[in-house]
């Protein structure tokens, strides 16, 4: 399990990146979030819907009802061009991050060695 | 397993008190309480049933704290402080002037004479203000902030431009701002209102990039 600071502040990031493959309803986002993480990445699944909120609110994702022929209708989430343009800068940050920080760890681990 | 679920929405609902989105919030809820239903045939009893809810959405007292800071953040609240803060610092500066101009009191003296020796580095904290705006609406409002942006910045601005309309026409007489009103000082006001807007957009974009 990883830090829950550190998931709850990528949780707006995944959240982006998932509805960019397609809409989704809430239940539906939290059940591809376990099995794209193999149950590594759980959140509360009940603080989903105000991060959900803020990115809506933000513009970066929109939202519209669905009926269902069987149960209650869902309301479902689709990334907008803005939300687009920030997924893209954002993973090009994480991922520049990730390897600068490969780098630091790498390093450090050989100096350890050496030691 | 009805009772869990209503007691988990009753507890949701008053906690989010009379909001206005609060339907929508608990239709959501409700919906997402159903698929868990379905997947939790396992579960013999309504406490077992209420413990597996709470593990797995938060308590509701958590969701209810999570949604009060979400919805406290509101375009109208964002834009009236920046209003106020603008208006507070014009009335501060007023008040000083006015006070300074009319009464003999020494110390007021005193502040006026160290305030306009640094008029660059008042002008400088005030774009600050400006930045910091622009800032805190993209942060807040990410790209849905750029109208936010336009509006708090023209209501903020009236009180800039009533100043400068009755500095112009001499409605407020010049030798109130001595030794301040000097043609120097004027075209750097004109330059520094005109650089406002660019400055609040700047903090705007810097804000929108830490808005997620």
């Amino acid at each position: 399990m990883f830090n829950r600071e550190l998931v709850k502040g990528s949780t707006s990031l995944i959240l982006l990146q998932l509805l960019n493959e397609r809409n989704m309803y809430g239940y539906e986002l939290v059940k591809e979030l376990e099995k794209r993480s193999d149950h590594g990445l759980s959140v509360k699944e009940g603080t989903l819907y105000p991060a959900l909120h803020k990115l809506e609110k933000q513009e970066y994702i929109d939202c519209y009802w669905q009926e269902q022929e069987k149960g209650p209708a869902r309301k479902y989430y689709r990334i907008t061009e803005a939300g687009r343009e920030l997924l893209r800068e954002k993973t090009r940050e994480w991922q520049d991050f990730v390897k600068v920080m490969n780098k630091v760890i790498g390093r450090s681990n050989h100096g350890t060695a050496e030691e | 397993m009805v009772r869990p679920k209503s007691k988990f929405l009753n507890a949701l609902a008053r906690g989010l008190g009379d909001h206005l989105e609060k339907d929508n919030i608990l239709r959501e809820y409700e919906a997402h309480i159903d698929e868990i239903l379905l997947e939790s045939l396992d579960c013999n009893d309504e406490e077992e049933m209420m413990n597996r809810l709470v593990s797995r959405l938060g308590s509701p007292d958590e969701i209810v704290q999570m949604w009060k800071e979400e919805l406290s953040v509101t375009p109208s609240n964002m834009k009236w402080l920046f209003i106020l803060l603008n208006i507070v610092l014009f009335c501060g500066g007023s008040l000083l002037t006015l006070v300074h101009n009319l009464y003999e009191w020494d110390w007021i003296t005193k502040v006026w004479n160290y305030l306009t020796a640094i008029p660059t580095l008042i002008a400088f904290l005030y774009m600050f203000f400006w930045a910091l705006l622009g800032y805190e609406i993209g942060r807040g409002f990410g790209h849905g902030g750029r109208r936010l942006l336009r509006t708090t910045f023209l209501l903020s601005l009236i009180p800039n431009l009533t100043l400068m309309i009755l500095t112009v026409f001499e409605v407020i007489p010049h030798g109130w701002f001595a030794p301040l009103l000097t043609k120097t000082f004027i075209v750097a006001c004109i330059v520094f209102t005109m650089v406002l807007y660019p400055i609040s957009w700047l903090g705007y974009r810097w804000g929108r990039k830490a808005s997620i």
